[in-house]
């Protein structure tokens, strides 16, 4: 019986996986007709990267503060504190920076997307839509998605912006490190092509990657309170398990 | 050659054609051969026992959902077989009503009422706004169109649906349960509105309700649904006193019949427990 229940979690776990690609695909396929509601794309532009701001700015300026002081600690040791500004920098465009800003958008903006989505599931607003001969997957899927596209490398520009402005006021203004040594250090050792955009890149796969979960969960939640609450615990649960193992992956690829 | 002749005489009496209807949902059968038509500027009443699958006839008619067997042609279309992109096509000529109005959320009543001008006509911002206001006009909902849906009661949703479904003078209206939650002076004005769209534009209409004192007021024939077939069609007078099981349980209300008033259960002494305990 066990034995079952496992092969059957295990099977509806394939099949989901395999739903979400199918649903990929679809969501890609209505993109091109979605191009008409640009107006829409520019609202959930809007929503996920203009009123994700705060808790981003927020997050990204104690990240670098805490970095500025792990990282002094751990230098100090080595007596290399006069590397901070760099390592700060690397950490951030590298990795925290694309990491964090996706999990935190995918609390913050993709549970709310799911919610959203499946509660017009069920009230039939999705129908309704399909009803008027208007495709529901270019309306409502894909502009969400380009929308988690294109916000997540700008939000993630953010929280690097603020997380260096946070290791700065700790570095520099607290801990008293020379300001052009910081800088000086920083922007000789960072490379516009294999820190940062390598860092965008990974956002912007991590913005696909939360959006199109966001999605996905809410186009499939079951029309009850029950269903979609699920779904949007899912929402967070399955975004940063994957952001985690694609970051992973991508790392691997691109160092 | 008279084959194809008399296929295009019968598509053009009749709007709607079902033929041998098979659904199944899950392990429900929810259609078992249903056949039934609906005449070019009709009034034609669905109406049956509730779970007895109306709604999902709708869904059938529009191409929302699929049946296992069977045709259905809408317009001379076979819905069954169309494309997703034709399928669009044919739906916008058809105005559906939803049981639970389906209202767009994050517009107001005017932008609900336009969405289907805003996106599948292009029309000079004013005489939009002057073919909004007349619709929402015949649903005395002129004065709510800055309202949004959260703010509306019930009855009132169903009004501003109605107003968007008829928004494209549609050749075919469906109206799933358009009478639930009006008071009278609305349900009055409603069944105006729908013997007028079809008396002046010729809009067949489609309607799943139970209200017979609305349907015999509006509708030319009624077909009786149940156990997944058409068991009863006519006038709706003539359904009234026609002498079939069904038609007098159904249009008399009462417990006992073909239609089981009670859900499958055990037997009720015995899941209480009197059985075992009387002597």
């Amino acid at each position: 019986m066990n034995a079952n229940l496992r092969r059957n979690w295990l099977l509806q776990g394939i099949a989901s996986v395999g739903d979400c690609g199918l649903f990929f695909v679809a969501v890609l396929g209505a993109l091109p007709k979605s191009l008409r509601y640009w107006r829409e794309t520019c609202r959930q532009v809007w929503f996920v990267g203009a009123m994700s701001l705060v808790i981003v700015m927020t997050c990204g300026l104690f990240i670098g503060m805490v970095l500025a002081l792990q990282l002094y600690y751990t230098l100090s040791i080595f007596g290399g504190t006069s590397a901070l500004g760099t390592v700060i920098a690397l950490s951030l465009f590298r990795e925290l920076g694309p990491v964090v800003t996706a999990l935190l958008v995918a609390g913050r903006a993709g549970t709310a997307v799911t919610a959203e989505i499946g509660l017009m599931r069920a009230t039939d607003q999705l129908d309704a839509m399909g009803m008027m001969a208007v495709d529901p997957l270019a309306y409502v899927a894909s502009p969400r998605f380009l929308a988690g596209v294109i916000a997540m490398p700008l939000l993630a520009c953010v929280f690097n912006a603020m997380g260096i402005f946070g290791g700065h006021l700790v570095g520099v203004t607290w801990l008293g490190l020379d300001n052009g040594t910081f800088w000086g250090n920083m922007t000789s050792t960072v490379s516009l092509q294999r820190d940062i955009l390598d860092g965008l890149y990974k956002s912007m796969v991590f913005g696909g990657v939360v959006s199109l979960i966001a999605v996905f969960q809410g186009y499939t939640a079951p029309p009850t309170s029950e269903g979609v609450a699920y779904s949007t615990t899912r929402t967070v649960v399955f975004s940063s398990i994957v952001i985690l193992a694609f970051d992973f992956v991508m790392t691997a690829f691109l160092t | 050659m008279n084959a194809v002749l008399a296929n295009q005489k019968a598509s053009s009496d009749a709007l709607v054609q079902v033929r041998g209807l098979r659904t199944r949902l899950g392990a429900k059968t929810i259609f078992d051969g249903l056949d039934l038509d609906v005449a070019r500027g009709s009034i034609t009443a669905i109406m049956g026992p509730s779970g007895t699958g109306k709604t999902t006839l709708l869904r059938h008619l529009t191409g929302q959902l699929r049946p296992d067997a069977g045709s259905v042609i809408v317009d001379g279309e076979e819905v069954t077989q169309l494309s997703r992109r034709a399928l669009f096509g044919l739906r916008e000529r058809i105005g559906f009503l939803f049981q639970n109005s389906a209202l767009l959320t994050d517009f107001s009543v005017f932008e609900n009422v336009a969405f289907p001008l805003r996106q599948h006509a292009r029309l000079p911002e004013e005489l939009l706004r002057d073919i909004v206001l007349t619709k929402l006009q015949a649903v005395g909902l002129r004065g709510a169109a800055q309202l949004m849906p959260a703010e509306l009661s019930g009855g009132m949703a169903r009004r501003v649906a109605l107003a968007r479904a008829i928004v494209f003078d549609p050749m075919l209206i469906l109206y799933d349960e358009p009478f639930v939650g009006l008071d009278p002076i609305a349900l009055n004005q409603v069944l105006r509105l729908i013997k007028t769209l079809n008396k002046t534009l010729g809009i067949t209409s489609i309607l799943v309700a139970h209200e017979l004192a609305a349907i015999r007021q509006v509708a030319g024939r009624v077909y009786l649904i149940a156990n997944g077939k058409l068991v009863a069609q006519g006038a709706p007078d003539e359904l009234a006193h026609q002498d079939s099981p069904w038609t007098r349980q159904f249009f008399g209300g009462e417990a006992d019949g073909p239609v089981p008033f009670h859900y499958p259960a055990p037997d009720y002494a015995t899941e209480l427990g009197f059985a075992e305990r009387a002597p």
